[in-house]
């Protein structure tokens, strides 16, 4: 510390200690001071309690310092980006077993990177995923949304989801789906721990415990969840065995990375189905994967950067 | 056995001169006032009786066909249950002001309303609970899942700490009721009662304006301005409909209040009120200025002001400011006409509030597409309708048959007096 900063903390330090006189204490209502005690005590604990949720979703957040000393710090002895990310994508609220219609998860940090420049918004990847995961026919909702925009424009709010055909010259795509985030405000939001984020880092929903308060929905930035409002119809001849089909009515559901074939050694649904290869799924531990590559070579951006959920897909353009 | 209420006054000794008084649970009961109740009142509980059928139709419509008769989609998942659970458990908390206010700053005014306002906030409370227990398909198909709550909650999720605050909100006021009515403990427990069911009051509504406020992933209810707007909302709201109350109460029975309690609570409500309208403008003006709109959050209140949700959010801020005004004149303030019109009309702009806060979240998705508006279904609106007709039907036989009003013994004063020497107390002219 310097000296006139000394000085200066020196000189608050003996500040003189501000008494009320007699009078002025003694103005004002005429409270007891028992009562007034009680009054403040009161007013205390009822902040207090008030803030306990508050404080609680922020102790679960990882302290910005920590993420910070892990941030890749632009030299050449950086931590390689995929290696970073992989760091810090921990499960959350994790049962300590599997859920029960997966396999035991690998070592595996599962991740994707989407290439917009790439992607024709011809929706293969949105019916491959409906198909593999059981998902309902007449359910109203798919696990990948895709957002037309027009060239030199990235407005969400006046993008369309509902568009005929895609590939139009003038317009991009971008696929929008559970970015099975590090940071999961859906899983910190289940009142009931029916959701959490297992070893491999992929998000699940243990369909025989969501009590469907849809809390999950609400907090989900990228409207990646979705609620059974109705059965779900899927035509006997097209039903996924590997994915569980009835116990998904009155409860909420999302993409699980394709688990019951990423975990095997496959990549997901929609990757196998796009037909410009541009989706790539992979594992951030290994640094030779699809997108461990990618991200260590090329410029990325995720949906919702400053939200801090640490989604982890990616888009590259 | 005789036991010896606050007032010093024997309940036995009521029991036993009364006929038809049946004491169950230190309470005496006066089912011989229902026998002796005329063809109006019953014909009211019948009129109560079909909404009331109507709802639990509507329940098992619900429980059968779930998705096929409710409004709610993914793009607007909380519907009228939710709406109907922050507006009822708001106006719970006007009588818990009113009543806390008696106990805890002295205002003696308001005493003779104590036990209406406690049985007020307590069947209010009931009225939220009953929607959620209704509208979430868990417990219709799955009642164990909801045991999870207590099994496996998570402490990250508002939700934990809102269900179990109005859970034992609702069990403390019941028991603050049967504190009151059967003196059990004296002035010395009432009082700690107060001390209890204040801050749950207060903790039910900041933890019910957390279930909003925390979510970054919904613009217009990320803002911590929200909890204060909860809490005032639900403090004028519910002193207005304590109003409301006990005008009915004295038109239908034989109790009657003091008009200095009316313009004292009328104050009270005028000086909420405005709060509450100065919060909302002070949002509305962060969300517009040049230098802090942000685009998402202007197209989004844009349709609160523009679209498809004028229709609920501008009578918000006519009728409040409108019952406001008429309250605010001091010359007029004393007329039930005048405070009976305000309170009404601040009743319904709150629940217009609570119809806006909730599409505030939804109006757009998170990913800003046009959710389309949600009307409620008929199922949902017969589902509120019945819960709400249980309340009022609750209210209804309770004001018959127990002994809500308060007894004015001189010993009763004293010992309030006494007790509170110094305490301020709120006009009363």
């Amino acid at each position: 510390m310097s000296s006139n900063e000394e000085r200066r903390f020196g000189e608050l330090e003996q500040l003189p200690e501000v008494k009320l006189s007699d009078e002025a204490a003694t103005c004002g209502p005429s409270l007891s001071r028992r009562r007034f005690l009680g009054g403040i005590a009161g007013a205390a604990a009822v902040t207090a309690a008030g803030v306990v949720p508050a404080l609680l979703t922020a102790t679960a957040m990882a302290p910005a310092s920590e993420v910070a000393a892990k941030m890749p710090s632009g030299t050449f002895e950086a931590e390689p980006a995929a290696a970073h990310f992989a760091s810090i994508d921990q499960p959350v609220n994790y049962p300590g077993k599997p859920v029960w219609y997966a396999d035991p998860p690998g070592d595996q940090k599962f991740a994707m990177v989407i290439d917009v420049g790439a992607c024709i918004g011809c929706r293969r990847c949105v019916y491959a995923c409906i198909k593999e995961n059981n998902i309902g026919r007449t359910s109203g909702f798919g696990y990948i949304e895709v957002h037309e925009m027009e060239l030199g424009t990235w407005e969400l709010e006046t993008s369309d989801i509902f568009y005929q055909k895609g590939g139009r010259p003038d317009r991009w795509y971008l696929p929008v789906q559970c970015m099975h985030c590090a940071k999961p405000s859906c899983v910190y939001g289940c009142p009931v721990q029916a959701t959490w984020k297992e070893p491999d880092g992929i998000v699940v929903v243990d369909y025989e415990k969501c009590i469907c308060c849809k809390n999950c929905l609400v907090t989900c930035p990228y409207g990646a969840r979705h609620v059974n409002w109705i059965y779900p119809e899927v035509p006997v001849d097209e039903i996924n065995p590997k994915v569980p089909l009835k116990q998904k009515y009155g409860v909420v559901e999302k993409c699980t990375f394709c688990v019951q074939r990423t975990r095997n050694g496959k990549t997901t649904a929609c990757v196998e189905a796009c037909p410009v290869g541009a989706r790539k799924f992979g594992d951030l531990n290994d640094p030779k994967s699809d997108v461990s590559v990618l991200l260590q070579t090329k410029t990325v951006i995720r949906l919702k950067e400053e939200l801090g959920n640490e989604p982890m897909i990616w888009y590259v353009g | 056995m005789t036991d010896v209420t606050s007032t010093g006054v024997a309940t036995a000794d009521i029991a036993a001169v009364r006929p038809g008084v049946k004491r169950i649970v230190g309470v005496d009961f006066d089912l011989g006032a229902l026998r002796s109740a005329g063809p109006r009142y019953w014909g009211f509980v019948a009129f109560l009786g079909v909404f009331i059928a109507m709802g639990v139709i509507a329940f098992l419509l619900l429980t059968q066909r779930w998705g096929a008769v409710v409004a709610m989609r993914d793009t607007y998942p909380w519907g009228l249950w939710f709406i109907n659970y922050m507006y009822f458990v708001g106006l719970s908390a006007g009588g818990l002001a009113v009543y806390a206010s008696v106990h805890l700053f002295g205002a003696e005014q308001f005493r003779p309303l104590a036990r209406f306002a406690v049985l007020q906030a307590g069947v209010l409370v009931m009225c939220a609970l009953m929607g959620i227990a209704s509208e979430i398909p868990g417990p219709m198909a799955r009642p164990e899942r909801m045991l999870q709550f207590f099994t496996r909650p998570n402490i990250t999720s508002p939700f934990v700490y809102t269900g179990s605050a109005a859970t034992i909100y609702f069990f403390i006021c019941f028991f603050d009721l049967w504190v009151m009515i059967t003196g059990k403990g004296g002035h010395k427990l009432a009082f700690r009662m107060t001390l209890i069911a204040l801050p749950f009051a207060i903790y039910l509504h900041t933890t019910t304006a957390f279930v909003l406020a925390l979510n970054k992933a919904r613009e217009l209810w990320h803002s911590a301005v929200m909890i204060p707007i909860f809490l005032t909302s639900a403090t004028a709201s519910g002193i207005a409909l304590l109003i409301i109350f006990a005008y009915i109460v004295q038109a239908t029975t034989k109790t009657r209040f003091k008009p200095s309690m009316f313009r004292s609570l009328s104050t009270l409500l005028a000086t909420v009120m405005i709060i509450d309208l100065f919060l909302l403008v002070v949002e509305i003006i962060t969300i517009y200025w040049k230098t802090s709109a942000m685009p998402g959050h202007v197209i989004r209140f844009n349709a609160f002001f523009f679209g498809n949700y004028a229709w609920a959010f501008v009578p918000v801020l006519v009728l409040g400011f409108t019952a406001f005004g008429i309250l605010a004149r001091q010359k007029t303030r004393h007329i039930p006409a005048v405070q009976l019109t305000a309170a009404g009309l601040y009743v319904f702009a709150v629940f217009l509030k609570r119809y806006s806060l909730d599409a505030m979240g939804f109006v757009r998705t998170t990913l800003g597409q046009v959710s389309g508006n949600y009307w409620p279904s008929l199922v949902e609106v017969l589902l509120a309708v019945g819960i709400l007709a249980f309340g009022i039907l609750f209210i209804t036989l309770a004001v018959k048959v127990l002994p809500l009003e308060e007894p004015e013994t001189e010993e009763g004063h004293d010992m309030a007096h006494m007790e509170l020497p110094t305490a301020p107390s709120l006009e009363a002219r």
